[in-house]
């Protein structure tokens, strides 16, 4: 019996660039960014100028009372799933249906307020719903209780690589058999005072851009000063290629390879070695030649020392190639979303196959001579219609995932 | 406006509930009430109220009607009915 093939059927995105798949890829096309200066209440504490906040309301979406009682992750997370799933038209409420989701923090709105009241107000009476809204498998298991899905369940928390590994581990169960149709992606809302001082406090965040706060983040580029912070979700319906088929579902892509490997040598500091390994992994599964990627999405943060280790990785794994093969970081445009950033990006990768144009990399304008890759800047760029595509997701921790998706 | 009718405003809000819905005899699960969203609401009973209630006191809460008859013992005890 052949393998079973994964079909992707459904998207959804709620993004600093939109809140929707449509939305978002064509903010991509027209390279609008989404970052901008965070309100005083978040920059003045914390330090950090800049951010890529979602312009959410969660009416009508929600009732306000249901919205209350939903983390902002978890709201992004519904709404991006609810998309995915009414755009596949999937109707499969049973054990055959599971999610596999991605966090960082999971509930990071949440557990603020309940530490500001405890230790700011010395207010020790917690409202009850606090657990069950901060608990980083929130996200995902609302998911599953909307729509029905009784079949395999997992939470991801490996920082910036969750929710990539996600849709590969979702793509895994649906090649074993343990399932026929699965929910994917992450989500990520932790644009709070305490978390925003956590991160300036690594000195990794970059600051505003003195003359265009929306061109902070400038990955690959000689001037990059690191990343900008984002929020938000995407979400996928994976599916056995066979029963997507038969049922007529819009298939807008195959994911056919996963990698997914450790550095186990530092938390924080990038391993060219351990991202070679997850890129190769990803290739020898998806069975295809470095020449049919025709669109990598790097994870490419624009730090200083991961640009270069992940331009390097590239250049060891596809050789001669990868002169040839365009490269972007879109975080340039939506910023760093972490837990939610694999998924995201995935969406992005899909532009490419979808509509045939390539995201770039939004203000390269002086690319880093150490970053020698064949770079789509400033602007989208027809793509030459690519065979596939390929998505990098590097994380604290050590976690390399890299996903490839083919046109279908 | 008295105790029960209160209880039904706050009830509507939590729950989205519509006011014909809201039957003081009806059995909270028949309302949708599941025992976490009820911990919640109880907390924002308590916050209404300014009173507070014990664990026991909640076992014996089955209706909106319980509910009320425990509020007006609890605010009767803390002298505030």
């Amino acid at each position: 019996m052949a393998a079973r093939r994964v079909a992707v059927t459904g998207a959804g995105v709620v993004s600093p660039l939109g809140a929707t798949l449509e939305e978002f890829h064509r903010a991509l096309c027209d390279a609008r960014p989404g970052i901008r200066r965070l309100p005083d209440e978040l920059a003045q504490p914390s330090g950090v100028q800049v951010g890529a906040p979602v312009d959410w309301n969660p009416l009508p979406l929600f009732k306000e009372a249901e919205a209350a009682n939903l983390d902002r992750a978890t709201q992004f997370a519904l709404a991006a799933a609810g998309q995915a799933v009414a755009a596949s038209g999937l109707e499969i409420a049973s054990e055959r249906g599971g999610v596999y989701w991605g966090t960082g923090l999971g509930g990071a709105h949440t557990l603020e307020a309940a530490y500001k009241q405890v230790y700011g107000a010395r207010e020790w009476r917690l409202r009850p719903l606090t657990v069950p809204m901060v608990m980083s498998n929130a996200a995902g298991s609302n998911v599953a209780v909307r729509h029905g899905l009784r079949g395999p369940f997992a939470n991801f928390a490996t920082a910036c690589s969750s929710s990539a590994m996600a849709l590969g581990e979702a793509m895994r169960v649906i090649q074993a058999g343990r399932a026929d149709a699965m929910i994917a992606g992450g989500s990520e809302a932790l644009l709070t005072p305490g978390t925003l001082a956590a991160w300036q406090a690594l000195r990794t965040l970059a600051p505003a851009d003195a003359a265009n706060a929306a061109a902070s983040c400038k990955p690959f580029d000689k001037r990059r000063q690191g990343l900008v912070l984002g929020e938000g979700a995407a979400a996928f319906v994976l599916e056995d290629e066979s029963r997507a088929r038969a049922r007529g579902a819009p298939i807008l892509a195959l994911l056919t390879g996963y990698g997914n490997s450790c550095d186990a040598v530092h938390l924080s500091r990038p391993d060219r070695d351990g991202q070679i390994r997850a890129m190769r992994e990803a290739l020898a599964e998806s069975a295809l030649a470095p020449e049919a990627i025709g669109y990598i999405n790097a994870h490419g943060t624009a730090t200083a020392v991961g640009d270069v280790v992940e331009a390097e990785a590239i250049n060891a794994v596809f050789g001669g190639v990868a002169a040839r093969v365009p490269v972007s970081s879109t975080k340039s445009l939506h910023g760093h979303l972490l837990g939610g950033a694999g998924a995201l990006e995935f969406a992005a990768a899909l532009l490419p196959l979808l509509h045939g144009w390539l995201p770039p990399t939004a203000f390269l304008e002086q690319p880093d001579p150490a970053c020698r890759l064949r770079h789509v800047p400033l602007r989208a760029e027809r793509a030459d219609a690519p065979r596939a595509v390929m998505s990098n997701s590097f994380a604290f921790g050590g976690s390399n995932v890299v996903l490839v998706a083919e046109r279908a | 406006m008295d105790t029960l009718e209160r209880i039904k405003q706050l009830a509507r809000k939590e729950f989205s509930l519509e006011a014909a819905e809201l039957d003081a005899a009806a059995p909270l699960d028949s309302l949708g009430i599941d025992s976490l969203s009820f911990i919640e609401f109880m907390f924002k009973i308590e916050e209404e109220f300014g009173v507070s209630m014990s664990d026991e006191d909640l076992k014996g809460i089955k209706t909106l009607g319980d509910l009320e008859r425990h509020v007006a013992a609890a605010l009767a005890a803390a002298g505030k009915a």
